[in-house]
Parts: C-alpha cells; structure tokens; sequence
C-alpha cells in the first residue's frame, strides 16, 4: 500500500479562498505552494503548465490534479501534496473545477497518489465534502483512507 | 465475455495523458470494457477515476473484458483497447 496521502500533505500547503482568473493562473498559484513548502525547485511550475497543456488534469468530481511533466521529475525535492480550494469554481477546459490537488513526486511515486486518491473521489460524498471543506482538518480527514475493506 | 491481457507501455504508467487518450477510447467503444489488475477492483475503463485507482505503472499487466456479441463488437473493442495500452503513449504526439 502506498504512503498514505496525508503523510504528504503539510497542513500549510492546504489553502482556502482560492480565486483565479483562469486555470493557467490557479496552475502557477497551486505550483507556488508546492515551491514554498520545499517539495520542489521553482522550475517544476512551468513544467505543470506544460502538462497541462498537454491533457488536461481534471479528473472528475470538480477535482484537478496538475503535477509536472516526466521532464519535471528532476525538479522534485520530495515527495508532496498541497491542496487549493477555489469556491467560485474554474473553468478548466471545460469542466468545472473547485479543489486542485497539486502533486510533487520523483520516480513513479505519482501512480500509487494517483490510485490512492481516485479511489477516495470515486466515493460521491467524500468527493462532495472535499470540495466543500472549509479546513484543514477537514481535509485531512477525507483524504485519510477508510480501513481497508480486505 | 472476451478478455485480453497487457502489459502497460506508456513510460509514466497508466495516468495523465496515457490515461486520457485510453478512457477517450474506451468511451467511444459500443460496449462496456472492464480492466483488471490484480488486487484492485475492476474498474470501468471509461472512467477516469476507476482507471487512475488502478494504479498501474509501466509493465503492469492489465486484463480488459467485455461481453461479446454476435458482430464481434466486444471482441473489437477489447482488441482495440488492447492495442493503445501496450504502446508508450507518453512518446507520441497527439491532440489530446
């Protein structure tokens, strides 16, 4: 099983009152975050931007995950989350975006952050009251896995 | 039911832009494809999320079925699906 998501989320990398012009502007504010908190040298931002570009990270449930591209991985200090709520909502692309999830990770530590957060998003009321949480605890609390079921 | 097995080719696994153009492609489909990994739960394949909890890496060995019928479209579909996920959809260009 993979480290769990909350290990790597500093509670002063969650934030709350977002407000973006657009996605490409909330993208840079989410890379700032994961900047201040030490995960990564500020390089990786434009390489988030890049991926973004690219494919859209929005998967689903007003949720969007941008993190950098293969190229990125070099960039990366550790391993980290940072949450930003934009209670307005972002047009990203097309769909409707209220919690970014950025996400710093070397090697393919990205795949099991990925898998452990699709499976809490793919719980409707979970994915609901994350992108309505309105603190830290809060958000903590939703993505702290259930007990596993098996 | 028609089944095919793969292994993963795309360098970052099966998430970002190797997951989107596979989920685009399994959305298209005429039929409902499931994929597979061992240990987690089968996931719908035009689902982005379901897709993105199965968290496979590159080489990660992945089931896709269907239910097949008489114009052979599940059997089509799995084929299909098979294909893009046996190759290194991080190395090509495309339009997303």
């Amino acid at each position: 099983m993979a480290e769990l998501l909350t290990d790597l989320l500093a509670p002063s990398s969650i934030r709350f009152g977002g407000q973006a012009a657009d996605w490409e502007e909330a993208v840079r504010q989410v890379g700032e975050v994961l900047v201040e908190s030490g995960a990564v040298a500020p390089g990786y931002v434009d390489l988030m931007l890049e991926r973004e570009r690219s494919v859209s990270t929005f998967v689903g449930e007003g949720v969007a995950i941008p993190h950098g591209t293969l190229a990125a991985r070099d960039l990366v200090l550790h391993d980290a989350l940072c949450v930003v709520q934009y209670p307005r909502g972002l047009d990203w692309h097309g769909d409707d975006v209220r919690t970014c999830i950025g996400i710093a990770a070397a090697g393919d530590g990205h795949v099991p952050i990925l898998a452990a957060l699709a499976e809490i998003l793919m719980e409707p009321d979970r994915a609901d009251a994350l992108r309505r949480a309105e603190s830290v605890e809060e958000v903590l609390a939703l993505l702290t896995p259930d007990e596993e079921p098996t | 039911m028609v089944q095919r097995t793969v292994t993963v080719g795309s360098a970052s696994g099966l998430h970002a832009r190797p997951a989107a153009i596979f989920v685009k492609a399994a959305a298209a489909q005429p039929v409902r494809v499931r994929a597979i990994v061992d240990g987690k739960k089968p996931a719908n394949a035009a689902s982005m999320l379901a897709v993105l909890a199965l968290g496979a890496t590159q080489g990660t060995t992945v089931t896709l079925e269907a239910d097949d019928d008489a114009a052979g479209a599940g059997r089509q579909a799995v084929d299909e699906l098979a294909q893009l996920l046996a190759r290194d959809l991080d190395a090509e260009p495309g339009d997303g």
